[in-house]
């Protein structure tokens, strides 16, 4: 771990806890699913927390946050609220998107999220449209537009490298490089190997950070939060990172060798935080354990919570799909 | 109110004009819409000259942009008019019209409201071959949480698109290639037309046809060519094919007992397939005949203009269809 000047104990904290939050999110989400208590497709982030916290920590309350279809943590980190998320996750009336979502497309508005995205690479116009929206509008905020390593093989994503070039608009993009494009490797579908040089001929700053590493990540977001800010346009950030499970659950991640499995994992970012904040005296041991706890403890009843809540009623499948209701009951009669 | 005499792209470049004026948070945002060029069929002209490219912008030729990045805009306090320059175009633009623009407020269970405008222009009649032809109308209403509307006329044109551009539902606002040019009486004043409203083109009491977009004035003339054959056409303009004005098609059909359905699209799965079996649910005692259907025929669209011409549904088409409703073609 890299040794950051971050004087805020707070920060630090809250980095540590949100860190965990999605480990436990996650972790009883498998379990949950594998019992059968889930329905749909669900894809885990465990070993990227570090990704998704450290970035999110970089930003303030206002600013956006775009995610990927692989959006638990990204979206937990941007302060979705677990009781809805896990609520969305067992489809309850309660869920953050009223069960109409799942597990691929947690949004809060509220809270500057735009959205999980179920397709590989599509997010990213619309995190770069909310950012030509902050510069059109001449507001402070930025957006920072998260993505797999598999969509920078994708064409909308270089449309919009080239148009936030172009306009200078206020935004971060981060590939969040875990090695594989749902099970193929990078060398089987990336034609040139130095991502960060590819996206400097964008015209704009790119680097490679230790996507493992909570510090390295926000202080890289912050800076280029700071460079959108004051109206010098994106930033690229190549995160890299791990997934420690397959593709989706149910994906057994055949294909990845063992020893890489698990050489990654002994980089697992939450312990290597935990030390770095240990080491230079930041925090007690009990003062982690405590947080830990909590966390846990949160997860347990958000799960309490979510099995209690109720299914939606039947008829809500047809609320909610156009604002107008008027019209939009007439568009969607049909002769059933 | 008085009015004048006004080319349909003229109706479509003054209701942006309008919204431009009355709404700070209107912008367009396509491929060459900034002068002198003003949109390949002069629909923003001189508009960027008025309102400055901050208001009006151009992108570069980059179709999933241009609408996911609209929409994205739309979702943090604006309300963007994107233009497709080509019907054709929006396949690279699928994605963002199917998945995201249509359908974030119900993924989201109702958090956010989607005030984006889509303006594209298809059809055929121009020689300008299968690229640039299509006539899709039929695709995007496939689609829930998306409105579709596809005037045929200038008032109707300036007064949906004024009302479109204000709603806080995405419209998907297609113009015709062919129709930019065609004349109408315009009031000079504001006014709006809503979506979900028909109008009758023409009154008639034997057979009614009901057609969208320039297909509207094919089966008027088609109308007055019967009309000298003791033949009275009534011809239905729905204007927004989403919502529909069942109604007001139902009540005509109630009248005539006789339809013909008239869309400029290949025939199969088109729009005419799902107003067939609407009206032979709902109006199944009032039918004398089958529905007729007058659509282009099953294959891309040719370049020579001779072959396009005979791929397209003509007005001899409709009126053969007219005859054949009504027993009336030997």
């Amino acid at each position: 771990m890299k040794n950051k000047q971050i004087d805020s104990k707070n920060l630090m904290f809250q980095m540590y806890r949100l860190m965990n939050r999605i480990r436990f999110f996650e972790r009883a989400a498998y379990e949950l699913y594998m019992e059968g208590e889930l329905p749909g497709f669900m894809h885990i982030s465990i070993g990227q927390e570090a990704t998704a916290v450290g970035a999110c920590s970089a930003l303030q309350k206002e600013d956006f946050m775009g995610s990927t279809h692989r959006g638990h943590g990204d979206t937990i980190a941007k302060g979705v609220e677990i009781g809805a998320a896990m609520s969305e996750l067992f489809g309850k009336r309660t869920g953050a998107c009223k069960a109409k979502g799942g597990s691929m497309h947690i949004s809060d508005f509220s809270k500057g999220i735009l959205g999980a995205n179920g397709i590989v690479a599509a997010g990213v116009p619309i995190a770069t449209g909310a950012a030509l929206s902050m510069k059109m509008q001449k507001k402070d905020h930025v957006v920072l537009c998260f993505f797999g390593d598999g969509a920078f093989a994708s064409g909308p994503v270089h449309e919009c490298l080239n148009v936030s070039s172009l306009w200078k608009l206020p935004i971060i993009y981060i590939r969040q490089n875990n090695q594989y494009a749902e099970s193929t490797p990078k060398k089987e579908y990336m034609g040139v190997p130095d991502i960060v040089q590819w996206a400097q001929s964008y015209g704009m700053p790119a680097r490679r950070v230790d996507g493992n590493d909570v510090l390295d990540v926000y202080e890289n977001v912050l800076k280029a939060a700071k460079f959108a800010r004051e109206g010098n346009g994106p930033t690229f950030i190549e995160s890299e990172t791990y997934r420690w499970y397959g593709h989706n659950i149910g994906d057994p991640g055949l294909g990845r060798p063992k020893e890489e499995v698990e050489q990654w994992k002994k980089r697992d970012p939450i312990p290597k935080f935990r030390k770095y904040i240990l080491d230079n005296a930041i925090a007690s041991e009990e003062e982690l354990l405590q947080i830990e706890k909590e966390e846990e403890n949160g997860i347990q009843e958000a799960i309490q919570q979510a099995q209690n809540a109720q299914y939606p009623g039947l008829n809500e499948a047809l609320e909610n799909v156009y604002s107008d209701e008027t019209l939009g009951s007439m568009a969607i009669r049909g002769v059933r | 109110m008085s009015q004048k005499e006004t080319l349909y792209r003229e109706a479509i470049r003054d209701a942006q004009r309008e919204e431009l004026i009355k709404n700070p948070k209107v912008f367009l945002i396509g491929e060459d819409l900034r002068d002198p060029w003003g949109g390949t069929y002069n629909a923003t002209q001189n508009l960027s000259t008025e309102f400055g490219n901050e208001r009006v912008l151009n992108t570069p030729i980059a179709e999933e942009t241009i609408i996911g990045s609209a929409l994205g805009a739309a979702l943090t306090g604006l309300h963007p008019v994107a233009e497709l320059m080509y019907f054709d175009f929006v396949m690279r633009a699928m994605d963002a019209v199917v998945n995201q623009v249509a359908k974030v407020r119900y993924m989201s269970g109702g958090q956010v409201k989607v005030p984006l405008t889509i303006r594209t222009q298809g059809g055929g009649g121009k020689s300008s071959a299968a690229q640039h032809g299509n006539s899709l109308e039929s695709w995007i209403c496939h689609v829930p949480g998306i409105f579709v509307v596809s005037p045929s006329t200038p008032y109707d044109a300036k007064g949906l698109l004024k009302t479109a551009i204000r709603m806080e539902d995405p419209v998907f606002f297609i113009e015709h290639k062919m129709l930019y040019m065609t004349k109408g009486m315009v009031p000079d004043g504001e006014y709006t037309i809503p979506l979900g409203k028909g109008d009758i083109k023409k009154k008639g009491s034997d057979i009614t046809i009901i057609a969208n977009s320039r297909m509207v004035l094919f089966s008027i003339e088609a109308a007055q060519k019967l009309e000298s054959e003791g033949i009275s056409a009534e011809v239905v303009d729905p204007r927004s094919l989403v919502p529909l004005d069942e109604e007001l098609l139902f009540e005509s059909v109630h009248k005539t007992h006789h339809l013909v359905v008239v869309n400029e699209g290949v025939e199969r799965c088109g729009w005419g397939a799902e107003i067939v079996a609407l009206v032979q649910k709902k109006c199944f005692d009032d039918l004398d005949a089958p529905v007729e259907r007058v659509c282009a025929r099953n294959v891309p669209l040719p370049f020579q203009p001779d072959l396009e011409k005979y791929v397209l549904p003509s007005v001899d088409d409709i009126v053969l269809a007219v005859k054949q409703s009504l027993g009336k073609d030997n």
